[in-house]
């Protein structure tokens, strides 16, 4: 059996993960393998991959407007036109709060450029706040997952199931192979399932928290307002599926969160649920992502950064790689997950913060 | 008025002349006005295919057939647009003289298909999402008084598991679907040593008769479970007129004993009419004593379906042939068949099925010219019936070496039996039944007694599928069930023509988006046809059930907080730590939105340079988070620069 040295374990089956990966090795040629679950392209929905999301911190949406270009080229170019889809989501809100934080969150979308519309009650029902935002783009998972296994592969990338990883507390991952032992210097944990599963408890992060949360899938026959909607109170997403149907995630275990929607939705009739599933996600207590050692020496993390993960792949690889811009090195610093709360506050709007404070 | 067509003569052997009908009392019922002939103790669908009606209508441009598994839902005439009145044909009694009405989504048969009786089929169209819908399926239960244990299925391993739960003084509900306890044992025969299964079912539905503190439940669907709780569909048959309602039945211990189901073998063509299962054939002939046309094929990747034409070989119907999709399979069965003289085409699969003249199947096969049946038998082995476990939670895995899903884990209050839990043979089933309520209890038990004959004397189930092709002459289903879930279309080819078409229609292309739930009979057929890896396949199915949920919706929530944080959280630090709340002065007419930015200078607009924010318009007054040394400043909202001072 020999042994084989790499610089980096990405544990992951997400486009950030897949994404930061092929980064790392393809631009910053540095040798990397990944470790994750390979059922989840076949799972429901956890997340969505979408290039808005409620952020209210400027500098957050400077780094994302400027990455924008490059990464939409580089996921058409893995998965073609289909990989990336041009949708108009809608954010709604009906809480005051969230009504306050859903005009934050349009001011800041209309600087940096976007083109805003109100939506009308009729649409989307009275007392409630919406705004539709033309020329989003989203990922396409079930048209690019198959395609970024296809660039991983050819970059060399190998992928591992979880079970053949041992990750030691500095963060150093062994990987057993057939006849051979890979030996990762650094893990990078990404997906929320990976962190879960291989972050031990006393190097958890205290600003990380678990919640439970839900994927529905039902077949209602009636179409959302939008392709994309996002209700800010909850942070409850849902989906319009082409081919009919809708997968909504939102907070909550699967019962609650299942009665919830039948709430949200009430106008939309009866829903057939045609696919369900609850799971745990993690959620920084202020709303801002986590990056980078969980402690000195520990492994990496990439968490918090929700739908617009995807696309601040080309930053967090750069950064990794020790060769990001100095405003990416800013943005990056000011997140880190063992030096958060020791600078100024990086908090972005989390709708479960505003819950809590109500 | 069709006469009977398909019914076999009442003097055909081997139990196939109808146990449950009484040929000596006919009867007669309108379906959207069709006149349809019976016997007393037939049901509704069961009427239906013995008058030659096959078909329910035309789904993505062919005909599709009629069978227990997808039926459209019925009501009485007077009752049709009420949901809580729906009834399912298979399970529902057909009474004479009663009018009934079909109830489908999407456009039903119009008024000339009604008045000339359209053949043999149903006339509807069912290209409308979720158009064999079940109506019961939306409607809230009434909760009922709690039992200690509730069975879900009737055949021997449910039967077996009632016994043991009375005996162990426990208060049994027995929930069968069908309007007969028995079970699907009949078809498999019986090894060395064993009762027949006639006699072993009567036995033991004769001591569940006789046991009064086992409550039995016919024609009762369960299609909802909770924690301790089940939702029935349950048929009260005692009166004039049947009628349906939805129960939640609490309980201590559930035990899930809801049999294999046959899978729906892979190949186009595959739902046309006149395509049976080798279940279905058998039981329609033992029970209704049904069996349509003289000629028949059958295709079979499982040892069972060969006793099918063992049992009808005195029938007067003419078997063309059998074509086995494994290569050596060996079986008791098969030796029978061969001293028969039946013949056997070992290693083949039929490629596709196309509509033939006069009503006939066209089976294309891999080598000669297409052959020409009123029926074809196809039987792709069986799959435990784990719908409801994954419903309650339960868990399972793809086991290679037996193709098919197998149940993992445990869920609390709740046991798996019989076939269900993945036994193959009678006593297996029966045994398990029993220890089920030992596991249940808490006690040690006997165990399972499971005797398997070796797999070199009886060869393993498999799945019967054919390749992908863009030019099949006929939908391809992934499974036998209502939501009619066709092969995923394969990927377009690239051409350059590619450009001057618009989107394509047809068939999902991600099973993944899918606006259906996957049965497991999709899922079978999915991992077969390589569309889901065998390792995600228990995933998939528990992720993918059509879970009913038992919880009531929440009411809405009130409002957001009156007394939110004067600054949010996400805006803390933003403008450096001297910030703080100001109140700002500025055009009255004006009112500022939350969020719009505050800046020193009508040029600057880049948002990092921003000095405040406003936050929000509070008893008239604007109030603004700025940092502390601003005074005049400009406020942009939707484009517009407005002057603003702030108050100290």
């Amino acid at each position: 059996m020999t042994d084989t040295q790499v610089d980096f374990a990405v544990f992951g089956s997400s486009p950030l993960a897949g994404l930061v990966a092929g980064l790392l090795a393809s631009r910053h040629k540095r040798r990397v393998v990944m470790v994750g679950d390979a059922q989840a392209r076949y799972r429901l929905p956890r997340t969505l991959d979408i290039s808005v999301a409620p952020v209210t911190r400027p500098e957050t949406w400077a780094l994302l407007t400027a990455a924008l270009p490059d990464i939409s080229k580089l996921i058409t170019r893995i998965g073609g036109r289909q990989a990336l889809r041009r949708v108009d989501p809608i954010f709604f809100a009906d809480g005051l709060a969230a009504r306050e934080a859903l005009g934050h969150f349009s001011h800041m979308a209309r600087a940096h450029g976007m083109i805003l519309e109100t939506v009308p009650p009729a649409k989307i029902g009275a007392d409630r706040a919406a705004l539709r935002i033309n020329d989003a783009v989203t990922i396409h998972r079930p048209g690019f997952g198959p395609a970024l296994e296809t660039w991983l592969g050819e970059l060399g990338v190998r992928r591992f199931g979880p079970e053949a990883a041992t990750m030691a507390p500095g963060g150093a991952t062994a990987i057993k192979a057939d006849d051979e032992v890979l030996v990762a210097r650094r893990a990078i944990l990404v997906d929320d399932s990976s962190i879960l599963h291989a972050l031990p408890g006393w190097q958890w992060p205290a600003q990380l928290l678990r919640r439970p949360h839900a994927t529905v899938l039902t077949a209602s026959s009636r179409h959302l307002a939008g392709p994309i909607m996002v209700q800010l109170d909850s942070g409850t997403i849902l989906v319009q599926h082409e081919e009919g149907g809708m997968a909504a995630m939102g907070p909550g275990n699967l019962g609650s969160f299942s009665g919830q929607l039948a709430t949200l939705l009430a106008e939309a009739g009866q829903l057939q649920q045609v696919g369900q599933v609850g799971y745990e996600i993690l959620s920084p207590s202020d709303g801002a992502p986590l990056l980078g050692p969980v402690t000195a020496d520990g492994p990496l993390i990439l968490t918090g950064l929700g739908p617009i993960g995807a696309f601040m792949a080309p930053i967090l690889a750069r950064w990794l790689a020790g060769e990001a811009s100095s405003d990416e090195t800013e943005w990056c610093e000011a997140r880190r997950a063992d030096k958060r709360g020791l600078g100024s506050s990086v908090a972005e709007f989390n709708f479960r913060i505003e819950e809590q404070a109500a | 008025m069709r006469p009977q067509t398909n019914r076999l003569p009442a003097t055909t052997g081997k139990g196939l002349s109808g146990a449950h009908i009484d040929r000596s009392r006919p009867i007669r019922f309108t379906i959207n006005g069709r006149v349809t002939p019976g016997f007393q103790g037939d049901t509704v669908l069961s009427a239906l295919l013995a008058a030659g009606v096959d078909t329910i209508g035309i789904h993505a441009g062919q005909p599709l057939g009629l069978r227990a598994s997808a039926a459209p839902a019925i009501a009485y005439a007077a009752k049709a647009n009420a949901p809580a009145h729906a009834l399912p044909m298979e399970r529902t009694p057909a009474r004479d003289g009663a009018e009934y009405r079909i109830i489908a989504e999407g456009p039903g048969p119009g008024l000339f298909a009604r008045l000339f009786q359209p053949g043999r089929t149903l006339g509807l169209s069912l290209d409308t999402p979720n158009s064999l819908v079940r109506p019961w399926r939306s409607i809230r239960g009434r909760e009922a008084e709690p039992t200690d244990l509730i069975i879900v299925g009737g055949g021997v391993a449910g039967m077996a598991a009632a016994l043991a739960g009375a005996h162990a003084g426990l208060k049994v509900t027995l929930i069968e679907a069908s309007p007969h306890l028995g079970g699907h044992s009949g078809l498999f025969g019986t090894q060395d040593g064993e009762s027949t299964p006639e006699e072993n079912v009567a036995a033991l539905a004769a001591e569940v008769a006789a046991n009064h503190t086992i409550r039995v439940l016919t024609h009762a669907e369960v299609f909802a479970i909770g924690e301790g709780i089940v939702r029935v569909h349950q048929l009260d048959i005692s009166g004039e007129r049947v009628e349906g309602q939805v129960v939640d039945l609490p309980a201590r211990y559930i035990i899930l004993a809801t049999g294999a189901f046959e899978r729906l073998p892979v190949l186009p063509g595959n739902r046309l009419p006149g395509i049976v299962g080798a279940q279905d054939a058998f039981e329609l002939a033992y029970r209704y004593g049904i069996w349509p046309g003289q000629s028949w094929l059958l295709a079979t990747s499982g040892n069972p379906a060969y006793r099918l034409a063992t049992l009808l070989a005195e029938s007067g119907t003419t078997l063309d042939r059998i074509l086995d999709g494994r290569d050596h399979a060996s079986s008791r069965y098969i030796e029978f068949c061969k001293a028969y003289g039946f013949r056997q085409f070992p290693g083949t699969v039929p490629l596709a099925v196309t509509p033939g003249p006069a009503g006939r199947l066209s089976v294309e096969l891999p080598h000669g010219e297409p052959t020409s049946v009123d029926r074809l038998v196809l039987c792709g082995g069986w799959q435990p019936d784990l719908t409801l476990w994954h419903l309650a939670g339960g868990q399972s895995r793809w086991n290679v070496r037996r193709e098919r899903l197998e149940p993992i884990g445990e869920v609390p209050g709740l046991v798996l039996a019989g076939s269900a839990a993945g036994h193959f043979t009678r006593r297996g089933c029966v045994t398990s039944g029993i220890h089920a309520v030992d596991r249940l209890l808490g006690r040690p038990g006997l165990g399972v007694d499971d005797p398997v004959i070796d797999a070199f004397y009886e060869t393993p189930d498999r799945q019967m599928h054919v390749g992908d092709s863009e030019n099949a002459p006929a939908p391809t289903y992934l499974d036998a069930d209502n939501t009619l879930m066709l092969r995923p279309a394969p990927p377009p080819r690239r051409r350059w023509t590619s450009i001057f078409r618009g989107p394509r229609s047809g068939p999902v292309r991600v099973l993944s988006e899918a606006p259906q739930p996957l049965s497991i009979g999709a899922i079978c057929a999915g991992v077969g046809i390589g569309l889901i890896p065998p390792e995600s396949a228990g995933v998939v199915a528990q992720e993918r059930v059509a879970l009913v949920p038992l919880t009531r919706a929440e009411p809405p929530r009130p409002p957001a907080s009156e007394n939110m944080a004067t600054v949010p959280t996400y805006l803390a630090d933003r403008f450096g730590h001297d910030a703080a709340v100001k109140t700002l002065r500025h055009d009255p007419s004006r009112q500022l939105g939350s969020g719009a930015l505050i800046f020193e200078g009508e040029d600057v607009t880049d948002p990092r340079r921003a000095v405040g924010v406003v936050l929000r318009t509070r008893d008239g007054k604007t109030e603004a988070l700025v940092v502390a040394s601003v005074r005049n400043v400009v406020v942009r909202d939707l484009g517009q620069a407005i002057p603003a001072e702030v108050e100290t």
